[in-house]
């Protein structure tokens, strides 16, 4: 068979997931809910003054009011867009799995990775799209003058607080694939999700009290969040003051774990999936 | 169903829905932070000035003068301290050399250079990055007094309203235009199936 002819069935399967994972008006429900969520919850409430004088800031003012307007406006509509990701992981991939359509996908002339990569690039790949082009495009429209110059700082912002819900909805694959179907492991995405904040809180207190930031570095590596927060002032005091290198550093190994999830999620689909 | 009537409609539909909820942010209404209403006379070759606010792209100001005489009202993107060494207070005179010199020097940081003359001025102004802002009344004339009695806000929005309405208003046609073809077509799948 030709490239031309994988492309056909590939497109197929894609555009089976889409139009399972984004049944009319739910696409445009999230839409709205980004577009608005973005300018509702954007903050620039920065004192200047403060930037300069904050301990451990080693950012310029500038990248950090670009942060801090990115964090704004992340809380709301990030959570809104985990839930849509867990639902068509869980939800979607679950069904198809329980309803037997997945099989049917496997009469196809494509390889098992190709169906995989389909559904995941409908269930993440479309759903970080719609996210990233409305949440950017809406902070260009309001704030162009901070956005541009700092692009760098606003992508590294989503990086890094992407990388963990990526994570999460790397393990609730697996653990969809496993069970077959979506239920629990939605369940146990949402617990571990909300689990981070706890344990995030137990790190930070961790680590104010026994005056080492050894338990935010770990958590760092699969929330890289936590390093960018203590590089754009955090407040844990002087005994960790990481360098750009050092967020560099944990993003990129965060994203290596939820890179080998994913591949694990991979190998099951092609070649543990008995169906 | 063609693949591309599909993508295309649903582009539109999407373009549809971020346009209702710019609509709707755009019609939240502002509201004012703090109030300050002055009157004062500017003596020729003097200025008046109040001292800088540090507005963002959701803190603006906005202002309603009333001039007597001629007086050019500058808004320039700088804290007072730094045009007017050793000034202080909410309001402050100064002579006109220190203002004359920065505009000269920085053509760039001027966002308003109005001249008004025995009339009453309205404008606001929100900037798109966070920045100090001073505003400076100054009488160019060398003998007549002028009088300035104004209003000063410091308002807060959630976007800028204009901006928003006005894409919104493109945005909302071009997507219905794209999710024609889409919504026809579901509507014509919808009435066979109920004919059948």
């Amino acid at each position: 068979m030709t490239d031309m002819g994988k492309g056909k069935p590939f497109l197929e399967v894609l555009a089976s997931a889409i139009h399972e994972d984004y049944r009319f008006p739910f696409l445009e429900l999230f839409a709205f809910l980004y577009a608005a969520g973005t300018f509702v919850f954007a903050s620039f409430g920065v004192n200047i003054a403060a930037i300069g004088t904050a301990p451990q800031a080693m950012a310029t003012a500038n990248e950090t009011i670009a942060y801090n307007a990115v964090n704004s406006i992340l809380s709301m509509p990030l959570f809104i867009f985990i839930i849509l990701i867990f639902k068509n992981i869980a939800y979607g991939l679950g069904s198809d799995l329980e309803k037997g359509i997945v099989q049917t996908y496997f009469s196809y002339p494509l390889k098992r990775y190709g169906i995989l990569t389909a559904k995941l690039l409908s269930a993440l790949g479309v759903a970080l799209l719609l996210f990233l082009g409305i949440q950017i495009s809406a902070l260009y429209v309001l704030a162009p003058d901070i956005i541009v110059p700092q692009l760098s700082t606003v992508l590294l912002t989503y990086a890094a607080n992407l990388s963990y819900p990526l994570l999460i909805a790397g393990i609730m694959l697996l653990i969809t694939l496993q069970l077959r179907r979506g239920g629990i492991s939605l369940v146990i995405g949402l617990v571990l999700y909300f689990a981070m904040s706890i344990v995030s809180a137990i790190a930070t207190v961790f680590a104010i009290f026994s005056e080492s930031p050894l338990s935010l570095q770990i958590l760092s590596a699969i929330s890289p969040s936590v390093v960018l927060q203590q590089y754009y002032g955090g407040s844990l005091g002087s005994f960790w003051a990481p360098a750009f290198s050092e967020v560099l550093l944990y993003t990129g190994v965060s994203y290596v774990i939820v890179a080998l999830v994913f591949t694990l999620g991979y190998i099951y689909f092609s070649r543990r999936l008995n169906l | 169903m063609k693949r591309w009537t599909i993508v295309v409609g649903r582009l539109g539909t999407v373009l549809i829905a971020v346009s209702l909820a710019l609509l709707l942010v755009s019609l939240i209404p502002q509201i004012n932070l703090v109030s300050f209403s002055a009157s004062m006379g500017v003596p020729p070759g003097m200025v008046q000035a109040t001292s800088s606010r540090v507005l963002n792209p959701q803190q603006g100001i906005e202002i309603r003068a009333t001039i007597e005489g001629t007086v050019s009202l500058y808004l320039l993107e700088v804290s007072s301290g730094e045009i007017f060494p050793g000034t202080g207070g909410p309001i402050f005179s100064a002579n006109a050399t220190d203002l004359l010199e920065f505009l000269d020097a920085n053509p760039d940081l001027i966002i308003w250079d109005y001249t008004l003359e025995d009339e009453t001025f309205e404008g606001s102004y929100t900037p798109t990055k966070i920045m100090n802002a001073t505003l400076v009344f100054h009488n160019p004339s060398l003998d007549e007094d002028a009088r300035v009695d104004y209003d000063l806000s410091l308002i807060s929005t959630v976007a800028p309203g204009e901006k928003v309405r006005n894409i919104a208003y493109w945005a909302a046609p071009i997507g219905f235009v794209l999710a024609i073809p889409w919504l026809v077509n579901m509507w014509k799948q919808r009435k066979q199936s109920l004919d059948s």
